[in-house]
């Protein structure tokens, strides 16, 4: 569409002109030289008057159609109904979180209480599994136990190698099966409390640094099967 | 009048999105008016624009992150979500189209004749008026939106261009064809009557 502008600077209007600027007058009529020139036309041509004629007629019955519904708004019962929908809503939603809420904190507490259980239960087994409980071994003084000479295949204690018939007293390490006695060697050695954490016990960690004295029970592979801490079995 | 910044429509769309009660309603007052009036006008019926609406302000309860304050104004969203409605309505109804007095539509003929008249000009003003109702109401749904938001709610150019997500110079050649449209309709429907009263 032309711009009224360039409408307005050409004089005489043409027609087609008249017909884009016929509107735009009734909308702004604040543009003086426009609506000028389009009455000039329409004084000239009597079918752009008679276009104008029906345009202004439309425009009036546009008009008094808008004003038939100026003042309507929507009945008080939609405001009612989207209303009790919000407060729905937000009651629903209320409800849900703390819904969410609560179903998450128990969760939380099922997981500490679980937690708390099975780290009881695997101490209570750890301490089982020593004979004279795990307190008494790890209170074995390392001074008091037997010195350790290293030797081209691993630790060896040389004046304490024992060959114990006794297998009772040792624990079997994870996943090891029991052996005949007849072939294992019991070897004691000397090491930090947090190696047996790598034989898949269960360690203090305050303690871990600790040497203490563990029988190992050794298979004829030279595996270790299972440990003692021998001052707990004798 | 400027309005407070906490009575700013994205402001009151977030508390109401947090379930302010209080927040909601005045964002209801404040746009139900234009948006009822508009789906009144583009489907003709109080009830079709009542159903319009409801589900409108159902949408920003419901979704009320769907509208995003970086793309332009609240009025100009629920405009869009209107006409989104209005148009499902449009397609789902059939054109129902009754040149007579409307009883159930929300127009009140009433509120036209406001000087004397005689029985029967104020018939003919009447029938007219019924036309150019009906005429609107088959116009094409885009020439349709451009009459009614500037002719008959009266907003600017820009105003209905935000309204319909669309240029300014999309409205203005919207208008003239719909005006255009209008005139043809008009002439036909006025045709139809003198034809037959000459055929007598």
């Amino acid at each position: 569409m032309q711009d009224d502008k360039e409408i307005t600077g050409r004089v005489p209007m043409t027609c087609e002109e008249f017909v884009l600027a016929c509107p735009e007058v009734r909308s702004a009529p604040a543009d003086g030289a426009l609506r000028q020139a389009v009455l000039e036309h329409a004084r000239q041509c009597p079918p752009c008057a008679a276009l104008q004629a029906s345009l202004q007629t439309l425009q009036d019955d546009l008009r008094y159609l808008g004003l038939e519904t100026r003042q309507a708004e929507a009945p008080a019962r939609v405001q009612m109904r989207v209303m009790q929908e919000f407060r729905n809503r937000h009651r629903t939603e209320k409800r849900r979180r703390f819904v969410w809420i609560g179903a998450w904190g128990l969760a939380a507490a099922a997981t500490v209480v679980a937690t708390v259980s099975w780290t009881t239960w695997r101490h209570e087994k750890g301490l089982s599994a020593w004979p004279g409980g795990l307190a008494q071994a790890v209170a074995m003084s390392p001074a008091n136990a037997p010195t350790v000479k290293s030797a081209a295949n691993g630790l060896v204690i040389e004046d304490t190698l024992v060959a114990s018939s006794a297998s009772g007293d040792f624990t079997l390490l994870p996943g090891s099966t029991p052996l005949p006695m007849e072939d294992a060697t019991v070897i004691r050695v000397q090491m930090q409390r947090g190696a047996l954490g790598a034989l898949g016990f269960t360690v203090n960690e305050e303690r871990a640094s600790d040497v203490i004295q563990v029988d190992l029970l050794v298979g004829d592979d030279g595996l270790p099967q299972a440990v003692r801490l021998p001052g707990t079995s004798q | 009048m400027p309005i407070d910044r906490d009575e700013r429509d994205d402001v009151l769309l977030s508390r109401s999105a947090k379930g302010d009660q209080g927040a909601f309603e005045l964002l209801y007052r404040r746009h139900e008016g234009p948006l009822y009036r508009f789906a009144l006008r583009m489907t003709g019926h109080r009830w079709a624009a009542e159903e319009v609406v409801q589900e409108v302000f159902m949408t920003v309860i419901r979704e009320p992150k769907k509208f995003d304050p970086t793309r332009g104004t609240l009025g100009g969203f629920l405009y869009g979500v209107t006409r989104n409605r209005v148009m499902k309505h449009l397609e789902r109804t059939s054109r129902d189209l009754p040149l007579g007095e409307r009883t159930d539509d929300g127009f009140s003929p009433e509120t036209l004749t406001s000087k004397e008249m005689t029985p029967v000009e104020w018939a003919e003003l009447h029938e007219r008026r019924a036309q150019v109702r009906a005429a609107v109401l088959e116009l094409p749904v885009e020439f349709r939106e451009a009459i009614v938001l500037c002719e008959l709610e009266e907003m600017s150019y820009e105003e209905a261009a935000n309204a319909l997500s669309c240029p300014v110079g999309t409205i203005r050649s919207r208008l003239h064809r719909g005006r255009a449209l209008l005139l043809a309709k008009l002439e036909m429907l006025r045709e139809v009557p003198r034809k037959a009263n000459a055929g007598r």
